[in-house]
């Protein structure tokens, strides 16, 4: 027993002399850049930030291998510039996220990720106080107001609604205003979509905003209540941030109440991306009928399908080269080569101006990040991406996509109204 | 007092001391004197990773009060931290009231509400009283949600960082003396607590509440003490965080911070001061440990490897400490000085 309890202690001992080892460890050796930042591999978005970290990695191999971009795109990396990836599990924990961005900012990181809304919040205006650019699978208007230096890679969770509210009045065929509600998860990811701005939009384009309800990001009970709400306010659209563990059985429970687009009480549901069909429609089916998501990725992932998506086929490429023959069939691997081909862009536009050894956080957000134009994703986001000092929101379309008879049908591109 | 043979204590003064030896006090002033000029020579990181364990230590010294001593578990300390955060940020950010009266009074604020969620202790304890402080957590949190134009709801509420008499917080190293000079004060103020009447009257209910109902203890008085107590400390820290984040935000205070803290009074020693400390201090250096080791075993082994990684280390450490060690790594430095002091006579235990 004693021998168990002296282990304890060696244990703790081990624990922080290894703490110390590890911290001290120096930046890396010759001419190597690093990329990446947190990945919330513990909580609700442990699905899509493992498939976003495959991305960074494959991706990473990619350029490092072939010092290229992309293989639609011309730009070449430079010879002798070994890319690395450096990464944290943050647990969607402020504090915890924050001490992981001092110790990768210690080793020598110039560009940084942000793994979600909490962390994105928690750590915004640190990022802007140190001219650090970041991108990020959060994409909440509060990155607008004034912007911030994360760049989200897929559209405002607020102008997807707008895009939503467009296209459900093309079909509407009754006289009277529809009635729309939103209906979202309960954090902050959820609530950002909750703006002014947008209720405003709506209203200005003829939809009536008749109030919000919450559900849990992952219930853990059916939300009978919030959708027994909808229908007592006679609600005809609704829309929201959800995660898939979220809209799943939200969805299931309204099928069981008897609403949907061909059910008993009509309605639409509508969820921003980061809800996925390309996740939703395999565990659904045809529960899942109606449904649209906004502002999401090519809807065959990962099925090649067409020559026109060269950005898919890329990806698909890079699971079979580096992944010898497990898949990622998640739809957030090409969100992490987008991720990881933006860091990367931004590095090498502002080595244009400054070399390697004098870069500083500020160069690459100057000369790196707002200098993106029009770089192609290869069709795996709706348009090329620019940003710029006063606009971090990169895409300038929105992908409507919709759950009909169990397969996801593409309902078009909206343009991005920037409403916020 | 001092002799080779131990150490004495000869009147009442020297009896009731804190640190009874010149060894005691140098230790004492040294490990202080490291504290404080650590700023100088430890990098960004470890100055914020012991910024946010100074802010832990003030934390559970409180859920010591209350859980180590007092006997009464709470798993919504988090919550009882977001009051605290909440008052400090509204009055600073909305009302402009200066740091100096706004920390006060966000301690004093979560006080109040542990005084009002403390009210079933009287009714029940053990497994119900967990439930009602589980509830307590959720309930304020959903209040801050809810009072979305006061609090910013979800979208949360920017936050000055702290001034005192025109001079700014801001910078690491500032925030740190900030931070560890009221843990310092949270330590000795939680080490005399325990040795008045209300503290030997809280280990005395932990211990057996109808004895000391018989022995003329008011339950109904001090167990609202503990939880005004150890409430006030957990608003003191959540005040402090925010404050450091310069933004204060619900996802600050999940409600499995509570559980930790409580894994962190377990890891480190329930009912024991230098416990609270080292609880704190072992879980949240764990937590970097893990984080860094989480990228390196992703490597060598899977991707999933580094999934959910430090939840499980954590669970792991306090099971083992519950097994093999349920006084604590408080009890374990006990037997190391004990050994030492014999030497080299030492003796075997068990």
């Amino acid at each position: 027993m004693f021998k168990i309890r002296s282990l304890l202690v060696v244990f703790v001992m081990v624990m922080v002399i290894g703490l110390f080892l590890f911290t001290s460890g120096a930046s890396a050796a010759g001419k190597t850049v690093f990329i990446g930042g947190t990945m919330s591999l513990t909580g609700p978005y442990a699905e899509d930030s493992a498939a976003i970290l495959a991305g960074f990695e494959d991706y990473v191999k990619y350029v490092n291998e072939t010092k290229q971009l992309a293989p639609w795109l011309k730009e070449k990396w430079p010879a002798d510039v070994t890319i690395e990836l450096l990464w944290r599990d943050d647990e969607l924990k402020p504090p915890k996220a924050l001490s992981i961005y001092e110790e990768l900012k210690a080793k020598g990181m110039l560009v940084y990720r942000i793994s979600g809304s909490p962390i994105a919040l928690a750590l915004m205006n640190k990022l802007k106080d140190d001219h650090v650019g970041a991108t990020s699978m959060a994409s909440g208007p509060y990155l607008l107001k004034p912007p911030k230096t994360i760049f989200p890679q897929y559209p405002i969770y607020t102008d997807e609604g707008a895009a939503f509210g467009e296209w459900f009045l093309k079909g509407w065929k009754e006289k009277r205003k529809p009635r729309f509600a939103f209906l979202t998860a309960d954090s902050p990811f959820g609530r950002s979509v909750e703006t002014p701005e947008l209720k405003a939009y709506l209203e200005k384009i003829g939809i009536e905003v008749v109030g919000s309800q919450y559900v849990p990001m992952v219930p853990t009970a059916a939300p009978t209540t919030q959708l027994m709400w909808l229908q007592q306010n006679k609600v005809d659209l609704t829309f929201g941030c959800m995660i898939n563990p979220g809209a799943q059985p939200t969805i299931k429970e309204a099928v069981r109440l008897g609403m949907g687009p061909d059910k008993a009480y009509k309605i639409i549901f509508g969820f921003a991306l980061p809800a996925h069909l390309q996740v939703f429609v395999p565990a659904m089916g045809d529960l899942g009928n109606g449904v649209i998501v906004a502002g999401g990725y090519p809807s065959h992932w990962p099925t090649v399908t067409k020559e026109d998506v060269p950005g898919i086929k890329f990806c698909n490429e890079l699971i079979n080269k580096y992944r010898s023959g497990k898949t990622v069939a998640h739809v957030m691997y090409p969100h992490g080569v987008v991720e990881a081909m933006i860091q990367v862009e931004a590095l090498r536009l502002a080595m244009q101006k400054t070399p390697l050894e004098k870069l500083k956080p500020i160069d690459v957000l100057q000369n790196g990040f707002y200098k993106i134009k029009n770089l192609s994703t290869g069709g795996i986001t709706s348009t090329p991406i620019t940003f710029g000092p006063n606009d971090v929101e990169g895409i300038d379309a929105i992908r409507m996509q919709q759950v009909q008879k169990g397969k996801i049908v593409e309902l078009g591109v909206y343009p991005t109204r920037h409403i916020y | 007092m001092g002799s080779g043979a131990g150490t004495f204590q000869e009147n009442y003064r020297q009896d009731m001391a804190i640190f009874r030896t010149g060894l005691q006090w140098g230790l004492l002033l040294a490990l202080l004197l490291l504290l404080f000029i650590s700023p100088f020579f430890v990098s960004d990181r470890l100055l914020t990773i012991m910024t946010m364990i100074g802010i832990s230590v003030i934390s559970v010294h409180g859920l010591n009060i209350l859980t180590g001593y007092c006997g009464q578990i709470s798993i919504g300390h988090a919550g009882f931290m977001a009051v605290g955060a909440y008052t400090s940020a509204i009055l600073t950010a909305k009302l402009g009231w200066p740091f100096w009266a706004a920390f006060p009074s966000a301690a004093l604020a979560a006080g109040i509400v542990g005084l009002i969620f403390g009210l079933p202790s009287l009714r029940i304890k053990g497994f119900y009283l967990i439930m009602a402080t589980i509830a307590a957590h959720f309930i304020i949190i959903w209040v801050i949600l809810q009072l979305r134009n006061v609090t910013g709801g979800g979208d949360g509420l920017a936050v000055p960082r702290p001034e005192i008499a025109g001079f700014v917080f801001k910078s690491k190293a500032s925030y740190f003396y900030l931070v560890m000079i009221f843990a310092c004060l949270a330590t000795y103020l939680a080490v005399n607590i325990a040795r008045t009447r209300a503290g030997r009257a809280f280990v005395a209910i932990r211990d057996n509440e109808l004895a000391a109902e018989v022995m003329g203890i008011s339950l109904w008085s001090y167990k609202l003490q503990a939880f005004f107590i150890g409430c006030v400390y957990a608003g003191v820290a959540g005040s402090l965080l925010v404050h450091y984040f310069a933004f204060a935000s619900p996802e600050l205070f999940p409600f499995m911070d509570s559980v930790w803290y409580l894994g962190m009074l377990i890891v480190g020693g329930m009912g024991s001061i230098p416990g609270a400390i080292l609880g704190a201090v072992a879980l949240k250096l764990l937590d970097e440990l893990v984080t860094i080791v989480g990228p390196i075993l992703s490597a060598a082994v899977a991707a999933q490897a580094a999934a959910s990684l430090a939840l499980i280390t954590r669970g792991l450490v306090i099971i083992l400490f519950l097994i093999f060690e349920p006084r604590g790594l408080e009890h374990r430095w006990v037997m190391i000085k004990a050994y030492f002091r014999l030497w080299p006579f030492s003796h075997q235990e068990d």
